[in-house]
C-alpha cells in the first residue's frame, strides 16, 4: 500500500496535525517515524493515504500547521521525500 | 475531617479524578517513548489535557501548555527565563516563597510594591508608579494564598504591555475560580499548580507560555534524540523526564470538572462560605478577621487570629476537633509583612467547591469555643 508521511517536529505537533485532518474528514495515524526518514532522531509522523495528500495539504494550510517534511512510502518498503 | 486548607491543596475532588488516576496507571506508558498502544494512549491523555486547559485559559495552541511538577516549577522556568544576576524585577507585596525565593537565588535586584489588604487601587497605583524603566520583569500573585485578596492584575497586565515589561502571573490561588485569559493577559507565563483549583492530583501543575523559554531540566524529550541540545520547541523544550501520566490523567478530569462548573460559580461558593466564616468570627469577642468589607477583592481564603493565642495552638486546636487548618507565615512571609502580621502569623482557612455553609459554621462554633475556654 502506498500512503504518505508527514513529519513533525513534536508529538504535540503530530497530533495537532492529526486532530485537523481528522475534523476535516481526513483519516489520520499517528506514528513514530521510521528511522531512515528520522533525519534528528525521534519524532512522530502522520500517516494518510495517497488519495488525501492534496486534501491534507489544503487543510493543513489552513490552520496553519506547516508539514516539516512528507515522505511517500512506496510498496517495497522504501520512502522518497516528497518535494512541496 | 471538616477539610478548610485547600489554599494548600484540594483535598475532596471529583470522583472521576482518581478514578482517572488509577486507569492511568494501569492502562498508559510514556508519551513520545513508544508507538505502542500503552503510550499512545498517554499521548492522548496529555494531548487532551493540553487542549482542555487550553480552552479554560484562553491559550491558543495547546503545545504552549506545559506540564509541570507544581506552581513553584512554572516559576522558576518562567523567572529563570527572564531574569538574569542583578537585573531588576519588580513584584507586589502579596508574593509567596516561589517567587522570591527563585529571585533571590538568581540574585536580582528587586522591587515591591507594596499596598494595604484588599485595596486593588492602591496596589495599582504602586504598580503604576513602581514600574520604571530599569524593571525587566513583574512577577505578580494573581490572589493571595494567605488573604485571598485578588490583585488587579488585569490592569497591571495592561500597564506591563504598555511599558513593554514581561508579565508573569502566579495564578496559584485563581487557577480554577478566577478568569484566568491568556490571551486577554499576554502574559510572558502564567503558572499554576494542578492540585488546588484545578482539583488534579499533586505533583502537577501548567506553564502558560507566551515567550521564549529557558530549560530548567534537560535530558530525554522523545524528540530529536540524535543532538544534544534540548528541542526549540515547546512542550518538550520545557518537559524533559518522563511525565506523571497518573497525575496528567488526574488534571484532565479536574479541569473538566471546573469547566463544567464554571470558574466563576465556584469563586461564587467559595466566597459564600468565606464569608459565613467571617461574619461568623468577626461576632466574636477578641478575634481578628482579615476579610474585605466589600467583599469583591476577596476569593474563598480567610486569615484569623485569636486574641494572644499562638496561631499554630490554634491551628493543632482545631485539628484536634477534626478541622484542617493552616497556621503560621504560610511560605508568604512578605504578604505577612504587608498586612502587618509577620510577627504573629495568622491560622487561615480556605474554602473549596465541595465545603458546606454547615462546615463554615462549625470552624466558627470550634473558635468561640476555644476564644471562651482560652479566656478562662
Amino acid at each position: 500500500m502506498t500512503y504518505y508521511l508527514i513529519v513533525c517536529r513534536s508529538l504535540t505537533y503530530a497530533q495537532r496535525t492529526a486532530e485537523a485532518l481528522e475534523r476535516s474528514g481526513i483519516t489520520a495515524h499517528i506514528i513514530r517515524s521510521p528511522k531512515v526518514i528520522d533525519r534528528e532522531g525521534c519524532s512522530h509522523s502522520v500517516k494518510i493515504s495517497e488519495r488525501n495528500l492534496a486534501d491534507a495539504l489544503t487543510v493543513l494550510a489552513r490552520v496553519g500547521l506547516t508539514p516539516k517534511r512528507i515522505y511517500i512510502a512506496s510498496r517495497d518498503g522504501s520512502y522518497q521525500e516528497v518535494l512541496l | 475531617m471538616i477539610y478548610l486548607d485547600s489554599a494548600a491543596t484540594t483535598m475532596q475532588k471529583p470522583p472521576s479524578v482518581s478514578r482517572a488516576c488509577v486507569s492511568a496507571m494501569r492502562t498508559m506508558a510514556s508519551p513520545g517513548r513508544g508507538g505502542h498502544r500503552p503510550a499512545m494512549l498517554a499521548a492522548r491523555t496529555a494531548f487532551a489535557c493540553r487542549e482542555e486547559a487550553a480552552a479554560l485559559f484562553g491559550v491558543n495552541e495547546p503545545e504552549n501548555v506545559v506540564f509541570t511538577f507544581n506552581a513553584t516549577h512554572g516559576l522558576n522556568i518562567a523567572i529563570k527565563s527572564l531574569v538574569k544576576r542583578g537585573d531588576t524585577v519588580l513584584i507586589s507585596g502579596y508574593e509567596h516563597n516561589a517567587v522570591t525565593r527563585p529571585l533571590h537565588a538568581l540574585g536580582a535586584v528587586v522591587k515591591v510594591a507594596y499596598g494595604p489588604l484588599f485595596q486593588p487601587e492602591a496596589m495599582f497605583r504602586s504598580f503604576e508608579e513602581q514600574l520604571t524603566p530599569e524593571v525587566c520583569a513583574v512577577v505578580c500573585n494573581h490572589v493571595s494564598n494567605v488573604f485571598g485578596y485578588i490583585l488587579p492584575v488585569e490592569r497591571i497586565a495592561a500597564l506591563c504591555r504598555a511599558r513593554g515589561v514581561p508579565f508573569i502571573l502566579d495564578a496559584s490561588q485563581s487557577a480554577g475560580c478566577l478568569p484566568v485569559d491568556m490571551s486577554q493577559l499576554k502574559a510572558a507565563f502564567i503558572a499554576m499548580p494542578g492540585h488546588k483549583g484545578l482539583y488534579g492530583p499533586q505533583g502537577t501543575g501548567l506553564l502558560l507560555c507566551g515567550t521564549d523559554t529557558q530549560p530548567l531540566l534537560e535530558g530525554g524529550t522523545g524528540s530529536m534524540s540524535a543532538r544534544q541540545e534540548m528541542p526549540d520547541f515547546l512542550p518538550d523544550r520545557l518537559e524533559a523526564g518522563t511525565h506523571n501520566i497518573p497525575g496528567i490523567a488526574g488534571l484532565l478530569e479536574g479541569i473538566r470538572y471546573v469547566r463544567r462548573e464554571g470558574p466563576l460559580k465556584i469563586l461564587e461558593r467559595e466566597r459564600r462560605l468565606m464569608q459565613t466564616a467571617a461574619k461568623g468570627l468577626s461576632a466574636l469577642p477578641e478575634i481578628t478577621v482579615y476579610a474585605d468589607p466589600q467583599g469583591s477583592a476577596q476569593a474563598g481564603v480567610l486569615s484569623f487570629q485569636v486574641g494572644e493565642m499562638d496561631c499554630e495552638l490554634v491551628g493543632e486546636a482545631l485539628g484536634k476537633c477534626g478541622i484542617a487548618v493552616r497556621a503560621g507565615l504560610h511560605c508568604s512571609p512578605l504578604a505577612h509583612r504587608s498586612a502587618g502580621t509577620y510577627e504573629k502569623g495568622t491560622v487561615r482557612s480556605s474554602f473549596s467547591s465541595f465545603n458546606s455553609r454547615l462546615e463554615a459554621e462549625r470552624l466558627v462554633w470550634e473558635i468561640g469555643h476555644l476564644n471562651r475556654k482560652n479566656s478562662r
